[in-house]
């Protein structure tokens, strides 16, 4: 009668141990797979980053006889020359003036219109609303046409102005969506003491409201630029002359080209992705929190 | 909705005001550059316009015929086709999977999140820059690998095929794409209620299963958003086909964008490319809406996020 429970204890606790082995067996063996997923499709995800790098770096001889060894040799050479002979000083420059000013004017008039929609009734606020709306479910291709021949009749065609202008409507819609959802997050009852405390309602906008949502202007800032710094279709189609030519332009006029130029072509291409890894790598937090939060709220 | 009771008329006016000066510019900004090239949009479908003669003679629905006994369009309709179903089914199973795994395990995911997302923030010009480098048909990386396992045979000019370039690209495409997936469903799965997956572990639930019954059901409505965002953007896409192979080779990779903008800015047939691009809306706005009333509805059964 004594002997039992101890028998069957001792049996449970081998079952137990013997199953606590074969469960750390397994989670090592899943880690390890994990492992070896995970460091495979990173491997798969940074190749033709690291291929860019590689082949940008190279003396130009090498690129010529074996354009894409990996490190093979080292040099600033097709840095250089893409710089100077391949004008890509001159995109980044034009890059820069696509980019910054419609970032700023977006953030601007997102904030505005932003606060209007979340928190004040004005007359044609749904109508309006709406319309922003079917800027965001409207592809840009349905009106991409004619603003070509709109753009033409009002003289911004191939101008730095037109383009901007049209970078900033194209980002409008989801921006003051997104800001509208960072407005409406907020209490009213800061609103409410700050009225009570005699502010105006533009006091309450400027001082009180819109120092709450600077991490969100941040966080669209950062998504606008790169997608601006990144837009292919806007200046391909609202800056054929070449003169105003920004990086993505610039880089699909070099492939146009001679195709002996991969040096060149690779240095151009590393410029133009540097400032979006940098800005990447520096402000991953807004980044993500930029693409997250518009995905999900929008 | 506020309650307007408890404001004064003097707060009121004043917030109308403001609101009115506020949204001015979005609306000055959305009527000039949105809602009036849309209406021009209409315009040019019903009539024959060339980019130059400014009064344009009215041809009803012509185009709309043309576009329809066009075999081209068709065939443009049908690389859409093969573009969306193996473009959003490829990165939502592979994005899904990669974050399950990121998920279950407990260190290393915020590199591994940053790192995967990356490709999706290039633009499409470096992307196809450097991809047509890895498919050259000398000295790719594709060919090389494929050479130094044995399989030499296989190598080929992945772009310059017809066969195979509306594969390629997709494929590269799908590299771009999966980042983005991964980060999404990543962000729905940390608010997934941890304990159901243990319990359905002790009941003895594989891997599968809990995914596929527990897992999944909690992130539907994310998961939905981003099977949206990246269904329509398989009806309009553009830059990638158009930087890697302008549509060919013998059209072979031609999708409504490139067919639209060759048709408008190449052969100067305006309103046909405008007809081409009104296509793509009307295919993409009511999958849109569709996906957004379900998802909205998952969310409302209190289904995740």
């Amino acid at each position: 009668m004594v002997e039992m429970p101890v028998a069957v204890s001792r049996r449970t606790e081998s079952a137990e141990q013997s199953e606590l082995r074969r469960h750390v067996f397994r989670r090592t063996t899943g880690l390890a797979v994990r492992h070896v997923v995970l460091v495979a499709m990173a491997a798969l995800t940074l190749f033709p980053v690291v291929l860019i790098i590689s082949t940008a770096l190279k003396t130009p001889q090498d690129v010529r006889s074996d354009p894409f060894g990996l490190f093979s040799s080292f040099s600033f050479e097709n840095l250089r020359s893409a710089w100077t002979v391949g004008r890509f000083s001159s995109y980044l420059w034009d890059s820069v003036l696509l980019t910054v000013p419609s970032t700023v004017v977006v953030i601007v008039i997102s904030t505005m219109a932003g606060y209007a929609f979340a928190r004040l009734p004005f007359p044609g606020r749904t109508v309006l609303f709406y319309l922003v709306v079917l800027g965001l479910l409207v592809p840009f291709f349905t009106y991409m046409i004619p603003l070509y021949f709109q753009l033409r009749s009002m003289g911004l065609l191939d101008s730095l102005v037109g383009a901007n202008l049209v970078l900033i409507s194209t980002n409008l819609s989801f921006g003051t969506f997104f800001m509208r959802a960072f407005f409406s997050d907020l209490p009213e009852e800061l609103e409410q003491a700050a009225r009570i405390d005699g502010a105006s309602e533009s006091r309450i906008f400027a001082q009180v409201m819109m120092p709450l949502v600077s991490s969100g202007a941040a966080a669209l800032a950062v998504f606008t630029f790169l997608s601006n710094w990144n837009n292919f279709l806007v200046p391909l189609l609202y800056l054929p002359s070449g003169k105003y030519r920004p990086l993505t332009a610039g880089l699909y006029n070099f492939t146009g080209g001679r195709s002996m130029d991969i040096g060149p072509l690779a240095a151009g291409t590393l410029i133009t992705i540097v400032p979006v890894i940098a800005i990447f790598v520096i402000l991953q937090r807004q980044v993500t929190q930029g693409f997250l939060s518009g995905a999900v709220k929008g | 909705m506020r309650a307007v009771s408890n404001v004064p008329p003097v707060t009121r006016r004043a917030q109308a005001r403001l609101g009115l000066l506020l949204a001015l510019p979005v609306a000055v900004v959305t009527a000039v550059f949105f809602v009036f090239p849309m209406l021009n949009a209409l315009y040019y479908a019903v009539v024959d316009f060339d980019g130059l003669d400014p009064t344009p003679p009215f041809v009803g629905l012509s185009n709309f015929t043309e576009m329809f006994t066009d075999a081209a369009t068709w065939h443009a309709l049908g690389n859409n086709a093969i573009w969306i179903a193996i473009g959003t089914a490829s990165p939502m199973i592979i994005g899904l999977l990669v974050a399950v795994v990121i998920w279950s395990g407990r260190s290393g995911a915020a590199v591994y999140r940053l790192l995967f997302f990356l490709p999706f923030m290039l633009p499409g010009v470096a992307i196809g820059i450097v991809w047509g480098w890895i498919y050259d048909p000398v000295n790719g990386w594709i060919n090389r690998a494929l050479g130094a396992v044995g399989l030499g045979s296989m190598t080929r000019g992945w772009l310059g095929d017809p066969k195979t370039a509306i594969y390629a690209v997709l494929a590269t495409a799908i590299w771009a794409t999966c980042g983005f997936v991964t980060m999404i469903i990543l962000s729905a799965l940390r608010n997934v209620d941890v304990e159901l997956v243990d319990a359905a572990r002790i009941d003895g639930a594989n891997a599968a299963q809990r995914l596929w019954h527990i897992l999944l059901p909690q992130i539907m409505p994310v998961f939905l958003m981003v099977l949206t965002l990246t269904l329509v953007g398989g009806f309009s896409v553009f830059d990638i086909i158009f930087i890697m192979t302008g549509g060919g080779p013998a059209d072979a990779t031609e999708v409504l964008g490139t067919y639209a903008y060759s048709s408008a800015f190449q052969l100067n047939r305006i309103s046909y490319g405008t007809v081409l691009a009104l296509l793509i809306t009307v295919l993409a706005v009511p999958f849109t809406i569709m996906l957004n009333r379900l998802q909205r509805r998952l969310s409302l059964q209190g289904l995740g996020a």
